[in-house]
Order: structure tokens, then sequence, then C-alpha cells
């Protein structure tokens, strides 16, 4: 498997926000939502087989996700999975909760230590 | 879903992960084909992409949270499917467990069921009784040395309630039961126990009735109504249920008493007693029923207990050192006490509050020994057990080497390894516990029949509790994980590399060390147990086979009662004659006698003797002699000869002079052993002393305790009355020991149903009169050994399933070093070494083993022994023959248990075994 500079590993935790992200535009299932992720992030996330199901069925037991059986494009039955509203609170407080920390990171990162420059 | 939810959907929930994965990866292929990838290609890529669609579904698995309870019912399963492969060794543990845990839950069930338990009433925590000690039935005098009081006055008793308000109930209850003729319109008389209990009994137990009301102070007032309250086993038992003797007028005696109630079912009374009371009376009654003779009316006759109800917060050491204020103070008033330099002892005489929660303890103080002792022993048969389980395990698991070496080489974790082997003991202890349950039941009921074995209705039964059955499971669990420990941490150590190696070839192996640990462990636990059922057995024998100085065989005791129809003090001779005639008359009796009490009844009676010309003797001098009335040929009924002067004859019974007989110990302890015939004593006061004249001397007897020395005996003559007294409660005295209730019939060969012939004979004189209890001689002999045997028997069966369990244990292991050397054997015999080299070279560490063992076994059992040194007859705890035999018994058993598998291994072809892998 080839390794492309551009694509790194996801921190703890990261991959939860975006599968509720991607969900939040619609019912979707799982091969479309490791789509859109790779879509959306320009090819430079690649989520796994191995990590998005566990993913997937953890958020599903937490009740942040529900799921149904539907007919895809293709015909074939697939599983659907739908933000419930548990999920949509989850998903704004966490979309929150990034932003912030990575706006304050972000700050130090940037900023300048008072008194050197 | 919930977690519960989503461990039953499994098979749901397989199906659609499958299906869902499955989709995602033909997506992922159809993709590759719509970009212009051949069909096989794309699905080799996406293969690789997914590295593992397993694994993937393996971790959304895990996400279930229901992984564990799966793993566990896989375990499960394959242990269940891996004990069935083995059927024998599957049958040895759980029979050796079930024998083990059976043994220890049966004796458990009496400690709950005698020791532990509460009374069934409300809020027994706070019952309390004052006295600890056990005295019975009747005192007039001071109790203990060390000036414990327990047994009370009714005088002294109300003392207590009114200086007492820190009981929110005091009851008294008499001391020892007693039994009266009770009789219901028509329906034939029955004897029944009976106990007085003040009117506020059932108050302080917080105890209602099952049907009508309980006693109340009411009734308990002198002149009241006389009533009774029975109990329901005896409504049940006596009365078939009948409603209508609620409030009914039942006669006990000659005298009416009104049903007011019946007690609720499983109330038995205030302590566990093998026989309980049938009907409780106000003590008010007693007066009723005695007469002049009551005790109630006496201040200083000491006859009750008091048990109460204690208010919450109350300072027990406080209440204790006033109460024993009122005690003494109250004696200061009496003569009884003070008289005759009695006054010196008052200051030392006291109460001591105990918890009564259990109720009056005396059955619990009377077996409690044992029965720990007992509780101790089977948890050492237990431990053997487990020692023995562990061992099997450890063999199996050392023949499964290969294929646990095989499953780590796999992978499998060592975790996973000893879940897998705790697994499996558990599930082979919890089918040893419930065998064990079932053995248990069994086994107490069997124990229960052999400790009480006359008893009617006693209240503790065989039936396990729920804190039985969580014992048992409990103890059963834990052996399990215990013995399964071990073995599961050797073979979890296993090296992969050892399975290709092929481990079986060795000389040594390590890992048999705690196989040899457990069998020394095993012979030291055994030593201990032979050598309590060793002296137990011996204890036993000696007491059965004792000179108790009279003769039971084929003679039989009947107990009637005379009080209950009425006869009056006049017509006793009369009586007597008639009966003694029906009964010579039958054929094939050699003698009919008369007592007031019989030897080795376990009841008798005594006084204070005064000799004539002696000062009265002080608090301090044992002035005590057991005393008796019998008739003319008692003692020839029981083989007891006369040594000096003569034997009772029959003008005895009807001439002026009172004549007595004594025992040796009687002319030992009060003429130190110098001429007594025709010297003169007397009872109840120094007036008196020359009451009786002593005309003849016979061998002595025991005559009350079989365990303990011939005590002074004097005998009166059946219905001789000395004329002297004067006071009315003594001349009641003097008349009511005039009925004399028990009889001995002497036969000259053994009969069948005696019981029926005395029925039948008795009521040939007249039908009135109830036969109590029919008892041939040598069983009522025995009763006094109930304890004693029932320690002898249980020991030896713990002394022989530990013989048993550390013989196969040391077979085992013999057997299979010898498996696992037979290819070293082969070698050293096809060097030359000759079939009694390899025996002994196999014996050789069985006997290292058997040594060790010894080494520790024979101080454990010095140990274990001192405990029931009070409880042996004639032979000490440190017995040289008992461990001696003990020994002895062990290295025989050892020796055979060795020597099998020994020869088996010598008798290999080295050829044969040379070519064993």
């Amino acid at each position: 498997m080839k390794k492309t500079e551009d694509k790194f590993d996801l921190p703890q935790g990261t991959l939860d926000l975006l599968i509720m992200r991607v969900v939040a535009l619609g019912p979707i299932h799982g091969y479309a939502i490791a789509q859109r992720i790779q879509q959306m992030s320009r090819e430079a996330l690649q989520v796994q087989q191995g990590s998005l199901y566990p993913a997937l069925h953890r958020l599903e037991y937490k009740k942040l996700l529900s799921s149904k059986w539907k007919p895809s494009d293709t015909g074939r039955e697939a599983k659907f999975y739908e933000l419930t509203v548990r999920g949509r609170a989850q998903l704004k407080t966490e979309t929150e909760n990034w932003t912030r920390l990575t706006d304050v990171v972000g700050l130090v990162l940037k900023g300048t230590v008072e008194g050197i420059g | 879903m919930s977690w519960l939810g989503r461990f039953f959907a499994h098979e749901r929930l397989e199906t659609e992960l499958d299906k869902e994965v499955r989709f995602h990866f033909e997506s992922q292929v159809a993709d590759k084909v719509r970009v212009g990838v051949s069909e096989n290609e794309a699905r080799r890529l996406t293969r690789l992409e997914f590295g593992g669609m397993e694994q993937v579904k393996e971790d959304c698995r895990e996400k279930r949270g229901t992984m564990w309870l799966e793993t566990i019912g896989r375990d499960v399963r394959y242990a269940l499917r891996r004990l069935r492969g083995a059927p024998v060794f599957s049958c040895m543990v759980v029979l050796t467990l079930a024998l083990g845990l059976g043994a220890n839950t049966a004796i458990f069930t009496l400690v709950h069921a005698i020791l532990l338990r509460s009374l069934p009433v409300t809020d027994p925590s706070r019952l309390y009784r004052i006295g600890d000690q056990m005295h019975c039935c009747y005192f007039g005098s001071f109790e203990s040395n060390d000036g414990d009081f327990d047994l009370f006055s009714y005088d002294l008793f109300r003392q207590f309630q009114q200086a007492s308000p820190e009981f929110e109930q005091l009851a008294a209850v008499q001391a020892g039961g007693g039994s009266y003729t009770v009789r219901w319109g028509d329906s034939p008389a029955k004897s029944l126990r009976t106990e007085y209990v003040s009117g506020n009994y059932f108050t302080t137990f917080g105890v209602n009735t099952f049907a009508g009301r309980p006693l109340s102070p009411g009734d308990d007032t002198k002149g009241a109504a006389p009533v009774v309250v029975l109990s329901y086993s005896a409504w049940q038992r006596e009365f078939d249920g009948n409603p209508n003797v609620i409030g009914a007028t039942l006669h006990l005696d000659q005298h009416a008493f009104v049903v007011v109630g019946v007690a609720p079912p499983g109330f038995y009374g205030d302590r566990v007693a093998p026989f309980p009371p049938d009907m409780w009376m106000p003590l008010a009654s007693e007066p009723v029923m005695e007469g002049a003779n009551s005790s109630l009316l006496q201040p200083d006759t000491a006859w009750l207990y008091a048990i109460g109800r204690m208010r919450p917060d109350v300072n027990l050491g406080v209440l204790q050192t006033k109460l024993s204020g009122v005690l003494r103070q109250w004696m200061g008033t009496l003569s009884t006490f003070t008289a005759r330099g009695g006054a010196a002892e008052i200051p030392r005489q006291h109460v001591v509050l105990s918890p009564a929660g259990g109720g009056i303890q005396k059955v619990q103080q009377q077996t409690g020994t044992g029965l720990r002792i007992l509780l101790f022993l089977s948890s050492v048969v237990l431990l053997i057990a487990c020692a023995n389980i562990a061992n099997l395990l450890l063999a199996r698991s050392m023949a499964q080497r290969a294929e646990i070496a095989v499953r780590i080489g796999l992978g499998a974790t060592r975790g996973r390894i000893i879940q897998q082997i705790l697994m499996e003991s558990l599930i082979l202890s919890v089918i040893g516990g419930v065998v064990g349950l079932g053995v248990a039941y069994f086994g107490s009921r069997a124990i229960l029949a052999l400790a009480f074995p006359l008893s009617r209705n006693m209240p503790v039964s065989a039936d396990p509790s729920w804190v039985v059955l969580a014992f048992a499971f409990g103890t059963s669990i834990l052996t399990g994980l215990l013995f399964a420990g071990v073995p599961a941490w050797v073979s979890s150590g296993t090296q992969p590399a050892d399975a290709a190696r092929g481990m079986n070839r060795s000389t040594r192996d390590h890992a048999s060390i705690p196989q040899r640990l457990l069998l020394v462990f095993q012979v030291a636990l055994s030593m201990v147990l032979i050598v309590c059922a060793f002296l137990a057995t011996r204890s036993l024998y000696n007491l059965e086979h004792q000179r108790t100085g009279i003769e039971t065989a084929n003679r039989y005791t009947v107990q009637i009662d005379l009080n209950g129809p009425g006869y009056t003090s006049d017509r006793l001779n009369g009586i007597y004659r008639e009966i003694e005639d029906h009964f010579s008359a039958l054929p094939g009796m050699t003698a009919v006698s008369f007592a007031r009490y019989l030897p080795l009844e376990n009841n008798i009676w005594g006084s204070c003797v005064l000799l004539q010309g002696h000062p009265a003797p002080g608090p301090k001098d044992d002035c005590f002699s057991n005393w008796n009335r019998v008739s003319t040929n008692f003692l020839q009924s029981i083989g007891v000869p006369v040594l000096r002067g003569r034997g009772f004859s029959q003008d005895d019974e009807t001439s002026a002079v009172p004549v007595v007989i004594v025992n040796q110990a009687f002319v030992k302890h009060f003429f130190a052993g110098k001429d007594a015939l025709g010297q003169r004593f007397g009872v109840n006061d120094l007036e008196f002393s020359s009451a009786f004249q002593i005309v003849g001397v016979f061998a002595d007897f025991k005559l009350e305790d079989a365990h303990g020395d011939v005590r002074p005996l004097f005998l009166r003559p059946r219905g001789q009355q000395y004329m002297g007294y004067n006071a009315p409660d003594q001349q009641a005295a003097e008349v009511s020991s005039l009925y004399l209730t028990r009889m001995v019939l002497q036969f000259d060969r053994p009969q069948q149903d005696v019981e029926q012939l005395v029925r039948s004979t008795i009521a040939k004189v007249d039908p009135n009169i109830p036969v109590v209890r029919v008892l041939s001689y040598p069983a009522m002999v025995a009763n006094n050994f109930n304890q004693d045997r029932l320690l002898a028997r249980l020991t030896e069966a713990f002394g022989i399933l530990a013989l048993l369990l550390a013989s196969v244990g040391l077979y085992g292991v013999i057997s299979y070093s010898a498996v696992r050397r037979t290819s070293e054997i082969g070698i050293r015999m096809a060097l030359g070494a000759s079939r009694s080299m390899i025996v002994s070279l196999m014996l050789r560490s069985a006997f290292v083993q058997f040594f060790a063992g010894l080494v520790i076994g024979v101080p454990a059992a010095l140990f274990a022994s001192r405990m029931m040194q009070h409880l042996l007859y004639e032979i000490s705890s440190d017995d040289p023959w008992a461990f001696v035999g003990s020994v002895a018994v062990l290295g025989v058993c050892a020796a055979v248990a060795a020597l099998i598998p020994a020869m088996r291994a010598a008798s290999v072809d080295p050829i044969r075994a040379l070519r064993t892998e």
C-alpha cells in the first residue's frame, strides 16, 4: 500500500467527530462515509474499514447514531446511518470544543512569547 | 438495543455485521472495476486493503461489550466437552468433592440450626438473660463456687423485675420442664410436656398466637382461672388441629384448665430442647397443681430462669452490677443464705447478663464443643478432598501439557489458558457442590438421629436453610478456585518449544513438586483425623464397657403417672402391689420393682445430709447426697448386691421406724469408711438428724452421670413415711416422694414388643393410668452416650474418608510418576537394574513424603486431640497407642497404595519402555 506524504493519522476521538459530521448531512452507509471523508479532506484522510466499522458500531450502541437497512444506489441492501437527537447535540458540542481547541492551540503555536521578540 | 438485548440478539447481529462488511467490500470492488481494473485483480486489491475481514468483524464485536460473556459461554461448552471426554476423572473429582463438601455442610447445617440460629421471635437481638450458667432444676442454696447465680426463686425474680426498668419486659421461665397427664372429654389420657412461664412470656418474645389469645399477666395472678396455651405442633399432633380445643377445658391431672390459644407454628419456646414444651402454663397455676409442695410459694426455692427484652441503649455493665446488688440484698434477708457462716459468702454472689437471642443456651452449651470440633474435623476432610482434587487436576494438566504448549504456540495467552482450566474446575466444583448438598441433607438427618435418638419434635431440622445453601455454594466455589489455581498456573507456564522437544521423556520434572507437597499435606491431615477417630472410638468403648454397677440385660424401664389419675398417697401401696402382682404373673418375668428415679436416667434429686451428733455443715462443706425411694426388690432387679447389713424387707414398707440403706461412696464420704451400720442421719434441719437409721450398705453404681464418679446415695423404702415433719411444705414434699413413677421389669430372656405388653397389663389394673414411656434399659443407658457416640461415629467416618482419599492421592501420584518415568525405567532395566531395585526406587519417594507428612501430622494431631480432651473418657489425648495405631493404619494404606503402581512400573518390558515416546 502506498503511503503519500499528505496522509496522516487522526488524533484519538477525531474519527467519531468526522463520522458524525458526515452522517449529519443525511442517511448514509458505511462505504459512502469513508468515501465522503476522503473527498471532503481532499484525499488527505483515508479511513480504514478496521477503524470505521468499530467506530460506527460504538456510536450506534451509545445511541448517537441509529441505523436502517435500505436499498442503496446499486440496488443492494445497505445499512444506512442517521444522527439521533442525542447525536446531533453531541456533534454540536464536540464541534464547538474542537474549534475552540484548534483556535487556542493555533494561538499558542503562532504567537510570540512576550519579552523575547 | 440494551447490553443484554445485544447478547441475546447475537445471531441477528452476526448476520447483519457480515452483510454490512460484505457490502463495503463489494462496493469497493465495484468502484475499482468501474475505473477499469479486472474483476479478479479488483478483488485481490480490495482484500489487501481490507487487511482481514474477520479482524474488522472481531473489532466490531468487541464494541458490543458482550464478548466476555460469549467467551465464558464458549469456555463452558469447551470445558463440558472436555469433561465428558474424561468421565473417570470427572466422576472422581465430583465424588471426592461431594463427600468432602457433604461432610462439611452436614455438620454446618447442625451448627447453624443449633448454635447460630435465633429464636423465631420479634427482634431476638434485644433478648437478654440474667445468668449465664445452666443450673437445673431446683436449688435451695448457693449455686456455684464462684458465686455465679442463674437460677432464681419467684420471690427473687419479682425483685429483679421491680429493680430493672431497663428491661421492657422481664419474663420468668421454668428451668426444667415437666409433664402432666392431660385429658380432654372422653379421649384417652396423654402425657404432655409443660413449662411454667410468667404471664408476660409471649409479650416478652413479641409472639402472638396462631389462634385464640396468648397468656396475659392477668392469667398469672393468684386465684386467676387456670389457663394454658398449646404449642402448634402439640395441637396438630395430640388434638389433630381440632379448632374446638381452643376454649375447651382440659384436665391436667385432676385440675381443669382452659385452652386460651395456640402458639404460632414454628414457635418452640425459649430454648432449643430435645423435648420442647407442648403447653405453657402461667406460674400462678403451679400452686394449683403442686399444692403445699409448690415451689412458687417458697422464697428460697430457685427454679426459674429470667429472660427479658432490653430497652435500647442500656449499659449492660451498670445493669449487671445493679442486679447483683439486688441479689445480695435479697440473700441477706434469708436465713438459708446467712446461717452457718453463709453471710460471709454473700459478697461474692453475683449475676451475669448474657445475650439470649438464641434462647436459653442449654443444648448449645452441651453440644457446642463437640459440634465445633466436628466442624473443624470436617473442614480437615474437605481440605484433604481439595488436595486430592488438586492432585488429580495437576496430573491431568501434566498429561495435557503438549496440547497446552501447542495452544500457546498458536498464540493463546497465559490468561486464556488459566481461564479455561479454571472454568473446568469451576464446573466440577458446582456439580460437586450440588451432589454434596444431597450428601449433606441425608448426612445431617443421620447425624440428628445419632445425636438426639430419643427426642420428640425437637426444633432442629436437617433441611438446609438459605444460610447453609450459601455456605455450601460458597465453599464449593472457593475450593474450586483453590484447588484449580495451582495446576492452572503450573501448566500455563509451559514453553511452546517443549511440545516440539518431546518433553515426555524425562527423569525428573519440577512440576511434580506441588504434587508431592500436596501429598505431604494429605498425610499430615489424615493423621489428625485418624488420631481423633481412634481417641473418640476408644473413649466411647470405655464408656459403654465401663462398670456402671448395674445389670441391664433383658430389663425394661417403664414410666407411669399416678398423680394424673388422682391416686392419693394412702392408695399408693395398694396400687403398687396390684401392678406388681399383674406383672409378676406374666410368663418369663423374673423381677418387678418400683423406684422414684432410675440409675442412668439422667434425673435424680438430693439433699444435704445432717448426721446425728454432728454440727451443721457450713456453706463450703459438701453435705450433698442423692437419694431415691425404691421398692423392696429394686436392688435385686438391677443386679446390685447388698454388701453389709440387710436390704429392704416387706416389713419396712409399713413399719414405723424409718430405715435407709446407703452406697459405699456414702460411707466413704460421711463416715470416712468407718462402720456406718446403725448410724442415724436426717435432712432439712438439724432437728431431724436422727430420722433415718442405716441398716445396710450396697455396692456402688452410677446413678446420674455415666461420665463422672459414683456419688453418695441413700435409698428409702417404698411407702415408708417420716412422720416427724411439722411444716406443711416439708410434709408435702415427704408425701410427694411417695409417688414412684418408674418401674424396672426383669425378664428371663429377650422380649418382643414389651411396650404393648406393658400397656395392656397396666390397662388391666386401671385404664386411667397413663404409660408415659417404655424403653429397654440398655437403650436408656446408651442415651447417656449420645454425644460420645456422635463424636466417635463421625470421626470414624471422617477418618476412613481421609484414609481413602489420601490412599487414592498417593496411588495417583505414584502411578503418574511411573508413567512419566517409563523410559527411564526402561534404560535402568536395560543397564541391569532388577525389578526390586525399580520397586524400591519408586517407593523411596513415597516414603519420603509419608515421613514428612508424619513429621507435620503428629504435632498437628496432638494439638487437635487436646481440643477434645475433656470430651474423652478414661483415655488421654496423647494416648501413645492411638498415635502408634494411627501411624500403623496410615502406613499400611500408604504402602499398599504405593506398592501397586510401583510393581506395575517394575513389570514393564524394557524394550517397550525404551520405545515409549
